[in-house]
């Protein structure tokens, strides 16, 4: 164990009692005015061998004794351990030190864990710095036991000079209207009216149709359980209609939104206002419009969608009459076809552009199951009608649906013929032509008098919401979550939550648990009074502002940063998102990030290039 | 001997940071000249802060960024901007292009992480060599 002890140095022996006095009482938020008040301690992690084993330890402890403002550097076996923890918070309440450096694992693991020791200790949390020289260096670097052993070092270094200009920072504190608003009445959204009702929080649900469902409404059986979808929605809103802080708009749309979290204000298309803390975003999707002319569709009488498909199966369904018998248009109908990947995975070289001229290469995911579920239906009722399904891959993925699914359908008489997505199967009359995968590439011919478009999903426009709050779309047209792992039912926007098939293709069980997901996050946020923000906000240093203005264009978020009475930039803390855009374009350097200043990265590059 | 030349990696928090630490999970080796540095998105520098980079003596920049997957609204499109606009200007200076990568990494991109390092560390070895 190495110590520079500060107090026992000549430079800073003639104010050590003050600092230590200044460390404790005043939290160490604002002694770094003056650079030889900074003390850093330095902690070296050994993680079990995981570090240890490839790089030497003790030597990057030694290395950096020494340094500028490192007042202690140490090495510990586990210094995510109590006893590792206790040696930092020792140090800061005797006085040592008043910002903190611990070189371990990767901070997604335990940086936090080592802010709340800070702020154990009576240290501003974010007077911390985590360097990762695991992920990034024993483990990626282990048959380099020395040159790890000085990147560590310099790792280090870097994570010194940044602290080194580091000033305490508070979590931004802003009231929280215990009010949620759901934008969308399909299942995903009144599953997540339900969630939030649940939790006490009073709900606005606002659809834009003229009753709840979505395209649930659409659908005849649910895979796999074969419910019927009208009893899994009466279910839904008579729960809906038992929670009295539910308020339900039907026939309305959201025309305004602005705002942040725990404070957002929607103006309905019908002039209602309504304050709310959070949104979920429910607005999810629509049924791919084949063009005309596409596999026959519009051109010829005997091609549908797989909505209308439904629809059909619903209304011979509910004609007891017809019994046995699929009459479709007056017909007796004795061969369905159905073609899946309609509208999905499409390619440049055998598919036409949508109308904005991209292509929906991404898989729907539900047509296969969907397919399946409706080909196995039509056996099931009707087992006189031949049934015909040409796929290019079946993607049956959900529990109980990737064997029971297309195994079902396997054993009915069900013919399969696979294609190619280099050569589409086409459609002339009632005559389908397939090069089957399944017979080595043969052509095959068959007829069929009715053919089923297994059609995609498209996210439905939401343009003028996804504006007003300024939501990322992906290349696919949905709504982008911030993180698919770490964050998927968020954006980057605090507040705004989502909920269903807005976010990406899913079925009904995902989407529903994704609305639970976003609602339970909106919950947990409108929990409590304030709301506490990340402090890595842009601030100005209105001295240094000339008022130029470069800034506005740059920022993508209404009222994030604006001109104030002086003329000089201002950022609204809650609004502003922290991703730097506008520290870029200011000549005058006026404009930083909290946490991530241009100096302290500058400086981390300095210790890394001039070492 | 000469030091080996010196790779910055700016990588995004919400993306190739964790992309980097997967990597290392995955114990899968790479040249230890490269130093990453993490921060929310690499929109935050201006274009001199590239230059400024390569006159401390940094070789090599690769920008790991989020791509069209970024949280940010129009960061990413910001972005690519101002790569365009530092390449403009590394010509002026004469600084190779190639010693400025933008590229986009995602949480599970071991392998595209490592080619851009690989292909990197050749370039520059290249640039030494003539």
């Amino acid at each position: 164990m190495i110590e520079n002890n500060c107090e026992n140095n000549g430079e800073n022996n003639g104010d050590s009692n003050n600092i230590s006095k200044n460390n404790i009482s005043k939290n160490n938020c604002d002694d770094n005015s003056d650079s030889t008040n900074i003390r850093v301690g330095v902690y070296v992690c050994h993680c079990g061998g995981n570090i240890s084993d490839v790089i030497c330890v003790k030597k990057v402890a030694e290395g950096l004794a020494n340094y500028p403002n490192v007042a202690i550097s140490k090495e510990y076996v586990f210094m995510c351990s109590d006893a590792g923890q206790k040696l930092i918070i020792e140090d800061i309440t005797s006085g040592k030190i008043n910002r903190v450096v611990v070189a371990a694992c990767s901070p997604a693991l335990h940086e936090l864990t080592f802010r709340k020791a800070l702020q154990r200790a009576g240290l501003n949390p974010f007077l911390y710095e985590h360097v990762n020289i695991r992920e990034q260096a024993s483990w990626v670097h282990k048959k380099e036991p020395e040159a790890a052993t000085q990147k560590a070092i310099l790792l280090t270094r870097a994570g010194i000079e940044k602290i080194r200009r580091q000033e305490g920072l508070e979590n931004i504190r802003v009231g929280a209207n215990k009010h949620a608003i759901v934008i969308g009445g399909g299942p995903a959204g009144m599953r997540s009216a339900i969630s939030l009702a649940d939790r006490g929080l009073q709900v606005s649900l606002v659809e834009s149709g003229n009753k709840l469902g979505g395209r649930l409404l659409e659908i005849d059986t649910v895979y796999p359980t074969n419910e019927k979808a009208e009893d899994i929605l009466e279910t839904l809103k008579t729960d809906i209609r038992a929670r009295k802080n539910i308020g339900v708009y039907l026939n309305n749309e959201i025309a305004n939104i602005s705002g942040f979290v725990g404070n957002f204000q929607a103006t309905l298309k019908n002039g209602e206002t309504i304050a709310a803390g959070a949104v979920v975003m429910a607005t999810g999707n629509k049924s791919y419009e084949p063009f005309e002319g596409e596999f026959g569709y519009r051109t010829q009488d005997n091609v549908v969608t797989m909505p209308e498909f439904h629809g059909i199966l619903c209304n011979i369904r509910n004609n007891t009459s017809t019994n046995k018998d699929f009459i479709h248009n007056g017909k007796h109908i004795q061969s369905i076809a159905f073609i899946h990947c309609v509208g999905s995975r499409q390619q440049a070289e055998t598919h036409q552009p949508q109308a904005d001229g991209k292509l929906n290469e991404y898989c729907s995911r539900i047509c296969c199951s969907t397919t399946l579920q409706a080909v196995n239906e039509v056996k099931k009722h009707f087992p006189n009608v031949k049934v015909f399904d040409v796929y290019r891959d079946i993607r049956t993925y959900a529990r109980f649906t990737e064997d029971g699914l297309y195994e079902k359908a396997s054993k009915n008489g069900t013919l399969f013929f696979r294609y190619t997505e280099e050569q589409l199967p086409t459609v002339q009359g009632k005559n389908i032509t397939v090069k089957d995968v399944l017979t080595w590439n043969e052509e095959v011919t068959f007829e069929a008098e009715l053919i089923v478009l297994a059609t995609g999903i498209v996210p439905n426009n939401i343009t003028n919401i996804v504006e007003k709050l300024k939501l990322p779309i992906g290349a696919d047209r949905f709504l982008s979550e911030a993180h698919p792992k770490l964050r998927p039912v968020e954006v980057a926007n605090t507040g705004v939550y989502l909920a269903g098939t807005c976010q990406a293709p899913m079925d009904l069980v995902e989407s529903c648990v994704g609305a639970a997901a976003a609602s339970s996050k909106a919950a947990i946020v409108l929990g409590k009074d304030h709301i506490e923000l990340d402090p890595y906000v842009a601030f100005v240093k209105p001295e240094k502002c000339d008022g130029c203005q470069k800034c506005l264009p740059e920022c993508s978020y209404v009222g994030a940063i604006f001109m104030n009475k002086d003329g000089k930039a201002e950022v609204n803390p809650a609004l502003c998102k922290g991703c730097g855009a506008c520290v870029a374009v200011c000549p005058q350097r006026a404009l930083d990030l909290k946490g991530w200043s241009l100096e302290q990265i500058e400086a981390m590059v300095d210790a890394i290039a001039e070492a | 001997m000469a030091n080996p030349p010196k790779i910055l990696l700016l990588t995004t928090i919400a993306s190739s940071y964790t992309g980097a630490n997967t990597v290392g999970q995955a114990r899968e080796q790479y040249s230890p000249n490269t130093y990453i540095i993490r921060v929310p998105d690499p929109v935050m520098f201006p274009e001199n802060f590239y230059l400024r980079c390569f006159q401390k003596g940094i070789d090599g920049i690769i920008i790991m960024s989020s791509g069209s997957d970024c949280p940010y609204e129009g960061a990413y499109a910001r972005l690519s901007g101002r790569v365009a606009r530092v390449y403009k200007l590394m010509k002026e200076k004469s600084i190779p292009i190639h010693k400025l990568k933008l590229t986009t990494i995602c949480t599970v991109c071991k392998h595209p992480f490592l080619k851009e390092i690989s292909d990197m560390q050749a370039a520059i070895a290249k640039e030494k060599l003539a």
